[in-house]
């Protein structure tokens, strides 16, 4: 048997889970093997993923007719108010880019976006990541900013062949710059580890913040395109003995209900250079 | 057991605990996910010790690693140790009562979970202490059920 070398072969496997470990946290010398393990457990995230879908597949079939029905009116009706305002939107898309253009300004707005649908949930509810099904394939990457319906969702932290992993907004090593789409104030929103709760940091007592405030993605630091919803102010505490102001914001997004996500591919071709600076 | 287990057996109880570990669990059963490949893990290792040591404990734990998206090598780490443990104890663990069995299993993943969650916490953010105490529960609440299962399993496809 293996008697008299089961420590030695402890001591090598601690010694180079250790290594593996440094070599992660400091270096992405590793992510080309984590990428190709998450790609071969593929098919088992899929599998995992039918008994829900079958369940919910289950309700789908047992819904009434007139259920459905009512559905369908109350969607078609949705269709018609956002058909109206995306309308108004091209027109005034288009204005804006002209004015834009006069101003010479480089960037234009309308990004391109790819609609995704979410695979799984992190299976540790404290850590707010989920999976969707694109990946390389799709030319999704590492940064690229992942939205749904209502607001920002997240980044993508990890791409293999046909999946990729998004970080979600709420998690508590999050952090997305925004401004307050009132007056421009920029802040710095975090996530708590909580999905329906996040916060600011470091704002002056002196800001206009107020709460019901709209912040919107501020575009600085390169990573988030400029223009969407992120959260809304819930709370503002202040506390003359602080040096900051406590705001709580509610996430726009989401977080925990939508399927269907879209990710967003920005239309002045920096998609590859972000690439690049992330390697 | 006194017959060989295959590695058929071995790989498929390991494909069933890997979906276990991915399904998905309602809202409240979710943060007290038993830690179904440590059990798997370290049932073949008291079964089939010259099958399953520290070599298949750590690649194991690399899937896991992956999985869960922690850094790459915690889990293979603490399921390393997990393993050598086990071989250690391969002997007497068969004349232990199943009741018995369940509080070693409770130590062994309650282990794993304390290395796995040092170094998270070290390197970002751990978990609470009565989270772990509770997946530990959970987990030796499931290891007679696994045993039973796993036994079984492999009893049908010995070779």
């Amino acid at each position: 048997m293996q008697g008299p070398y089961l420590g030695y072969r402890l001591i090598l496997a601690v010694f180079l889970s250790v290594a593996l470990i440094v070599i992660d946290v400091r270096y992405t010398q590793l992510d080309p093997i984590k990428r190709g393990i998450s790609t071969a457990l593929t098919p088992f995230q899929w599998m995992s993923d039918v008994p829900s879908q079958f369940v919910s597949g289950l309700g789908f079939l047992f819904t009434s007719r007139t259920e459905m029905e009512d559905e369908l009116e109350s969607l078609r009706s949705k269709v018609l108010v956002l058909e109206r305002k995306s309308q108004k939107l091209a027109t005034t898309t288009a204005e804006l880019n002209r004015l834009r253009e006069l101003l010479n300004a480089s960037r234009v707005l309308d990004d391109g976006v790819v609609i995704t649908e979410l695979v799984s949930v992190s299976p540790d509810p404290s850590r707010h990541y989920i999976t969707v099904n694109k990946g390389l394939a799709d030319k999704v990457y590492v940064g690229q900013a992942v939205l749904d319906e209502y607001g920002l969702m997240g980044q993508v932290i990890e791409v293999s062949e046909f999946q990729s992993r998004v970080l979600l907004i709420s998690d508590d090593r999050h952090a997305v710059p925004v401004q307050v789409n009132r007056n421009g104030v920029r802040a710095v929103a975090y996530g708590l580890g909580n999905l329906s709760e996040m916060q600011l940091a470091n704002v002056p007592d002196t800001a206009d913040i107020q709460v019901g405030d709209l912040l919107v993605s501020s575009g600085l630091g390169g990573r988030f395109p400029p223009g969407y919803p992120v959260a809304t102010v819930t709370d503002v505490e202040y506390d003359p003995g602080e040096s900051f102001t406590k705001v709580r914001v509610e996430p726009q997004a989401n977080l925990n209900r939508s399927r269907l996500l879209l990710l967003v591919f920005p239309n002045n071709d920096d998609a590859s250079t972000e690439e690049g600076a992330e390697q | 057991m006194i017959y060989q287990p295959s590695i058929f057996a071995i790989v498929l109880t390991f494909v069933v605990s890997l979906l276990f570990e991915l399904i998905h669990l309602p809202q409240m059963l979710s943060l007290y996910r038993p830690e179904w490949l440590v059990l798997t893990v370290f049932f073949w290792t008291l079964r089939a010790p010259t099958h399953v040591g520290i070599a298949v404990g750590f690649f194991v734990g690399l899937l896991l690693d992956v999985l869960s998206g922690v850094y790459f090598g915690i889990n293979a780490l603490a399921l390393s140790i997990v393993s050598y443990l086990a071989v250690g104890m391969h002997k007497r663990f068969k004349l232990y009562p199943l009741l018995q069995q369940s509080f070693v299993a409770f130590a062994i993943v309650l282990v794993h979970l304390l290395i796995v969650n040092t170094f998270t916490s070290l390197l970002s953010r751990g978990e609470d202490a009565s989270t772990l105490f509770m997946r530990a529960v959970l987990s030796a609440f499931v290891w007679p059920i696994l045993v039973v299962v796993y036994d079984r399993i492999s009893m049908a496809l010995r070779g």
